[in-house]
């Protein structure tokens, strides 16, 4: 895939890295004490305790690994020389070339086909002055 | 305009009876469309440009100006998203209802960073232009170069065979 497409593609993973972030801590968070006036919320440590203290540092690990991809994809973007017109007078002189090689092309092309229909010609005429098929004037 | 379900193909066929003994008694196929032209009952427009993020309503975070240095402002969009996103988290802790700016704030970030790399296409299109040509002039300069070699040695043949001819 080319640079700017894996780019865009970095990109909405980011974004989907950091809202699954948000959601699964949002859904799976243990109730937390808010005031003293109402009593320690009933903690059921169901599969909480354990495994939900290395979820987000999982998955922020795994955003800032996306991130610095990120990064290292946009250090690899090739660097932009001169702009648009920069481009755009490039592509004119290589197309003033392009045309000049392509006619130098055509010209050896003619030449080439005329000296093979000469060849060819002459060696019609000795094949046929060796057979006999034909008399030589 | 057909709006049938199964519309009949156009009856522009019988014009084009005779166009193998005279090529010229047809006529010529319609000039390219310019402007806005309706498809399918869809406008659609001939002049495809990218709508800068004012005329979409979007605020826009990197400066504007000829040239863009691109890397530099995707590392800055990059960790002002990241920044971004722990303001979000922190937010979501201290006071969860205040929740809607920030999010709009990430969503102004993403639109303004795909927007950057939208704008890089154009460049990008006009890079593989100049790729296309410079490998098409190598290969025209190469096949010249073939060329001539063939015909030299094909002259050798012939004055070796004119000289076998010529010798006893």
């Amino acid at each position: 895939m080319d640079i700017i497409s894996q780019l865009q593609e970095q990109v909405n993973t980011i974004a989907a890295l950091a809202f699954n972030t948000f959601g699964t801590l949002q859904r799976d968070a243990p109730p937390v004490r808010l005031s003293p006036n109402y009593p320690e919320p009933p903690a059921n440590p169901t599969e909480d305790a354990a495994n939900f203290a290395e979820q987000p540092k999982l998955m922020s690990a795994a955003l800032v690994k996306a991130a610095k991809q990120f990064d290292a994809l946009v250090a690899a973007l090739p660097s932009s020389e001169g702009g648009e017109e920069a481009q755009l007078r490039r592509i004119a002189e290589l197309q003033a070339e392009n045309d000049a090689v392509g006619q130098e092309l055509q010209r050896q092309l003619e030449a080439a086909e005329k000296e093979l229909k000469q060849v060819q010609e002459l060696f019609s005429q000795a094949a046929d002055n060796c057979l006999n098929l034909k008399k030589p004037d | 305009m057909a709006t049938a379900t199964y519309p009949p193909p156009p009856p522009f066929y019988r014009l084009y009876k005779d166009y193998l003994q005279n090529p010229k008694s047809a006529p010529e196929p319609p000039p390219p469309v310019e402007g806005t032209y309706v498809c399918f009952g869809g406008n659609y427009t001939t002049d495809d440009v990218l709508p800068s993020l004012e005329e979409q309503g979007v605020r826009q975070l990197y400066p504007k100006g000829p040239n863009i240095d691109f890397k530099k402002e995707l590392s800055a969009l990059n960790r002002e998203l990241q920044l971004h996103i722990l303001e979000l988290a922190d937010v979501l802790v201290e006071r969860p209802s205040q929740y809607a700016r920030r999010v709009e704030d990430i969503s102004l970030i993403f639109k303004n960073l795909h927007h950057l790399l939208n704008s890089l296409r154009p460049h990008q299109a006009r890079a593989t232009v100049i790729h296309i040509l410079e490998l098409q002039i190598q290969r025209r300069k190469q096949a010249v170069e073939d060329i001539k070699r063939r015909r030299e040695e094909a002259q050798k043949l012939l004055k070796e065979a004119l000289g076998t001819l010529d010798g006893p």
